[in-house]
């Protein structure tokens, strides 16, 4: 029930091949082929419903693709235990009755085996992992008692402590502050440092481009995927933005308007 | 004098107390009140924390028919009938579980379909008897009054078997009810400890049926859980209050039907609802 | 005129039934539901006829019922009932009963076959002193008229001890009360069928005889328990009169009450418990058609036995209980065992 699939450390590790996927009927995603290196931090960037979460979950093994492979270190990543999806802030139960701790205990159940309990050791590694994400003094609050921030370096923490090596993060910068995204960020460093892989869902193009190794471009299908200087060109932009694009002061600065889906209805004008 | 007043008063609260315990039928009950409670109350905490009393009111319901079933072919008898309502709580637990996923309609529609058509089954097998008002009342509202030490029994074994698999999967359980993508992306077994989840409601129903009976069993599920999702924020204490709220529930519930001549099964409820009325109470007051 | 129409109509109606039945079965081997509405087509206008000749179906039926030259319908409400009505009846009348064999009357509901039996009845016997409750709404429905016996009347009737207003309607488990059932019956045959007059006067004498037998020989069975053991304890209070006539004590029920409906309290249950152990009573009684449940405990509790086939509301069909009679010498003896 607990697999360790061995890693083959001559494979890219995340390799996807011509993945389609189908959401309430329609396709989420369309032909999407790229591949990861160890340790890279990739911005996924596009607008809302451009199916950045089910590509998310397509590689976490949480969806089946209808066409095409995915690879993790060479195998499926119905194999790995070592890929932790952090969802966004608001599909999560936070008056479920459970501390800080229990949450990224939560992450360890793959290596605590079936009938087993905690040990010394698991508490150890959840509070080495709390301190990295500075919410050691908080480990016992109840986790509506958090902010922001500190919920999402919560799951941050329970992601160290599954000990996973590719770390899926669902806009986790959406709704902070400033403050609360640079930590956030900076704990992206100690990620890297750690040799983590890590892919980040977020609207933000000026932050896609300071903080990240590469950015893709999502609208359904892949527009582009490259270096931020490559990839953060009007006319990609307007491919995968379509009409929500708006540029202000000339060709200088460009804002995104993400606030709606395609074809939703809705009382404003864009 | 005033001694002799207090002697007198301690005297008439102990004898308050020892009446009814010195006839095995309502030790009997007492002890089946009690189980019957904490076996629950446990279980009942995941179906407050999953959204689940709808799920669980109908499942109660929809064993009507296999229990009508299991009371023509062999007479009444309350023994048998409890394997006839285990047996058909199972079957029901997943037959709504697989319907209700199949949707063009929502999963609550699906559910109150179900439990409607087949309450009605239930009712229209036992009214083939004719003389049926006095058994459907026991299926209904409980019969707590008449229960055996056979039933004790199953009531301790089954009940015992729920809390001990609850314990075994804790973490499990646990991580499927808070985040169902991390049960799956650490590859536990959802769908089998879904189901195991449905089988474990289905069996505490099944042992629950002849003290709270079909009507008041969501009440034994959900009401004490309820209170101590009040009280605590930690799980592993929500279940332990709501165990120990189910448990005098059943022991002042009982006491309240001795002294006040009221149906038994109704009283274990109204008390429960009055502890989770009155610390709700006190929420809102401190607030 | 009427009557020639309502026959005539109920004999067209028979034949259509089978007509089209065995035609559809012919065609295709099952029925088949163009099979159906094919016939319907073509019958219809044939239907329309029959409906409006037929209109109003109440009141024609009763009048073909009783003026046809089949026999009238009479109605017991009880088995036990129909078969002492219909030792008076002998040849000349078959008595058939409302409620089947096992059922209970006190918690009996009615269902609609049960409405258009008592329509279609020319006579309907029932127990009276209240057990019947389940007839008022069936009695409103039916409409129509017959003849009501009501076989208790005239008895002196015991107080309900559970409520307040209610009598004991139990007054058929004492063989004497049931020779004045069957001249109450008597007379109602006589009113309907003054012709059999004869005939019903020497089958109630003949009966009579046969119920003063059983009554000499309960006597004589309960002689032989102790005088100390006759106790009864019931579930509900059925026995009353039985008691009072052969020297039985009723040390108390398990619901209170004459009526089956009712679950008692912890208290009265406890109540219960103490004074089966205070009086000594060797066991309790239930009726076949009661839940055993509430009894099993007290009994256990008490540490008496309990005894679970006794007949005291319905017969049963064949042995041991096949005819009233049998239903009292069977009940008798199972007590007289238990007590002994």
């Amino acid at each position: 029930m607990y697999p360790h699939i061995s890693h083959q450390d001559d494979q890219p590790i995340l390799d996807v091949r011509n993945i389609s996927a189908r959401y309430n009927g329609r396709f989420a995603l369309e032909d999407v082929t790229f591949h990861l290196h160890v340790g890279e931090r990739i911005a996924v960037v596009g607008p809302n419903g451009a199916g950045k979460s089910t590509l998310f979950k397509v590689v976490a093994g949480v969806m089946q693709p209808s066409n095409g492979d995915v690879n993790v270190y060479g195998s499926t990543p119905r194999g790995h235990v070592c890929i932790a999806y952090i969802p966004q802030r608001s599909q999560v139960d936070w008056t479920f009755p459970v501390s800080v701790a229990d949450v990224v205990m939560m992450g360890r159940i793959a290596q605590l085996g079936l009938l087993g309990w905690p040990k010394k050791r698991d508490w150890d590694l959840v509070h080495e992992t709390l301190k990295i994400v500075d919410l050691d003094n908080l480990s016992k609050r109840q986790i509506s008692q958090l902010s922001g921030g500190q919920q999402q370096r919560m799951f941050i923490a329970r992601a160290l402590a599954q000990e996973a090596e590719l770390m899926l993060m669902d806009e986790p910068l959406s709704g902070l502050d400033s403050p609360s995204q640079e930590g956030i960020l900076t704990l992206l460093d100690e990620l890297k440092r750690q040799n983590v892989t890590v892919m980040v869902a977020t609207h933000d193009l000026e932050q896609a481009a300071e903080y990240f190794d590469r950015i893709m471009l999502l609208n359904h299908r892949l527009i582009a995927f490259g270096l931020p200087d490559d990839v953060l060109q009007t006319d990609k932009l307007v491919q995968a933005y379509g009409g929500r694009l708006r540029s202000v002061d000339g060709d200088k600065v460009l804002t995104v308007d993400d606030c709606c889906d395609e074809g939703d209805d809705h009382g404003h004008t864009h | 004098m005033i001694a002799a007043m207090k002697g007198m008063t301690m005297a008439t609260l102990i004898n308050f107390f020892l009446e009814p315990l010195q006839y095995p039928f309502m030790l009997r009950g007492l002890t089946a009140a009690v189980l019957v409670g904490i076996v629950c109350a446990v279980v009942g905490t995941y179906v407050v924390l999953r959204g689940m009393a709808f799920f669980g009111d109908a499942l109660a319901h929809t064993i009507l028919p296999g229990v009508a079933l299991g009371y023509l072919v062999s007479g009444g008898g309350t023994d048998s009938l409890f394997w006839w309502a285990l047996g058909t709580a199972v079957i029901a637990a997943f037959g709504i579980g697989a319907i209700s996923k199949n949707s063009q309609i929502k999963e609550d529609t699906a559910i109150g379909v179900i439990f409607a058509g087949m309450f009605a089954l239930g009712i229209a097998l036992i009214s083939t008897v004719r003389s049926y008002a006095v058994d459907l009342s026991h299926f209904l509202f409980g019969d707590v009054l008449g229960v055996s030490t056979g039933s004790l029994w199953l009531i301790l074994i089954f009940g015992g078997l729920v809390l001990l698999t609850i314990a075994a999967f804790y973490k499990e359980f646990l991580t499927l009810s808070f985040d169902p993508i991390l049960a799956v992306t650490l590859r536990l077994p959802v769908g089998l400890l879904n189901n195991l989840l449905l089988t474990l409601i289905a069996v505490t129903i099944a042992v629950s049926l002849q003290t709270v009976g079909v009507a008041l069993m969501v009440a034994m599920l959900v009401t004490p859980a309820a209170t101590a999702s009040l009280l605590t924020h930690r799980l592993p204490v929500m279940m332990g209050l709501a165990a120990l709220f189910a448990s005098l529930s059943g022991v002042i519930g009982l006491y309240l039907s001795y002294y006040l001549s009221i149906a038994s099964g109704a009283a274990i409820v109204l008390t429960a609802t009055a502890f989770f009325t009155i610390v709700f109470l006190i929420k809102r007051l401190r607030n | 005129m009427a009557r020639y129409r309502a026959s005539g109509c109920q004999r067209a109606i028979k034949k259509y039934k089978f007509d089209y039945k065995s035609h559809a079965q012919i065609e295709r081997g099952f029925l088949h539901w163009d099979t159906i509405s094919a016939m319907f087509r073509k019958l219809f206008p044939f239907l329309l006829l029959l409906i409006s000749a037929c209109t109003p179906p109440v009141t024609d039926s009763l009048e073909a019922a009783s003026t046809s030259t089949e026999k009238p319908i009479v109605l017991a409400s009880t088995t036990f009932l129909a078969d002492i009505a219909q030792n008076v009846a002998g040849e000349r009348l078959q008595v058939e009963s409302l409620l089947p064999f096992g059922a209970d009357a006190h918690s009996y509901q009615p269902i609609p076959q049960d409405v258009a039996k008592v329509a279609d009845s020319a006579l309907l016997i029932v127990n009276g002193a209240e057990y019947e409750h389940f007839l008022e709404p069936v009695l409103e429905n039916a409409g129509g008229e017959r003849t009501v016996v009501e076989a208790s009347a005239g008895l002196n009737v015991r107080k309900d001890a559970g409520t307040e207003h209610g009598v004991d309607p139990h007054l058929w488990l004492d063989p004497n009360n049931v020779i004045l059932y069957v001249k109450n019956i008597h007379d109602g045959f006589v009113t309907l069928d003054p012709e059999g007059e004869q005939v019903y006067t020497s089958n109630t004498e003949s009966y009579s005889i046969q119920l003063q037998e059983l009554d000499t020989w309960i006597r004589e069975q309960v002689d032989s328990i102790p005088a100390e053991h006759r106790l009864l304890v019931t579930n509900h209070d059925s026995l009353g009169y039985f008691a009072e006539r052969y020297g039985f004590t009723v040390i108390g029920t398990v619901v209170e009450g004459t009526s089956s409906n009712a679950a008692p309290s912890a208290q009265q249950m406890a109540a219960l418990i103490d004074q089966i152990k205070a009086s000594g009573a060797p066991a309790v009684f239930l009726d076949a058609a009661e839940s055993p449940n509430l009894a099993n405990q007290i009994a256990s509790d008490a540490g008496v036995k309990v005894i679970t086939n006794l007949y005291f509301g319905s017969l049963t069909d064949g042995p041991p209980a096949g005819t009233y009679i049998d239903m009292m010498k069977h009940n008798v003896t199972q007590i007289v065992e238990a007590l002994k």
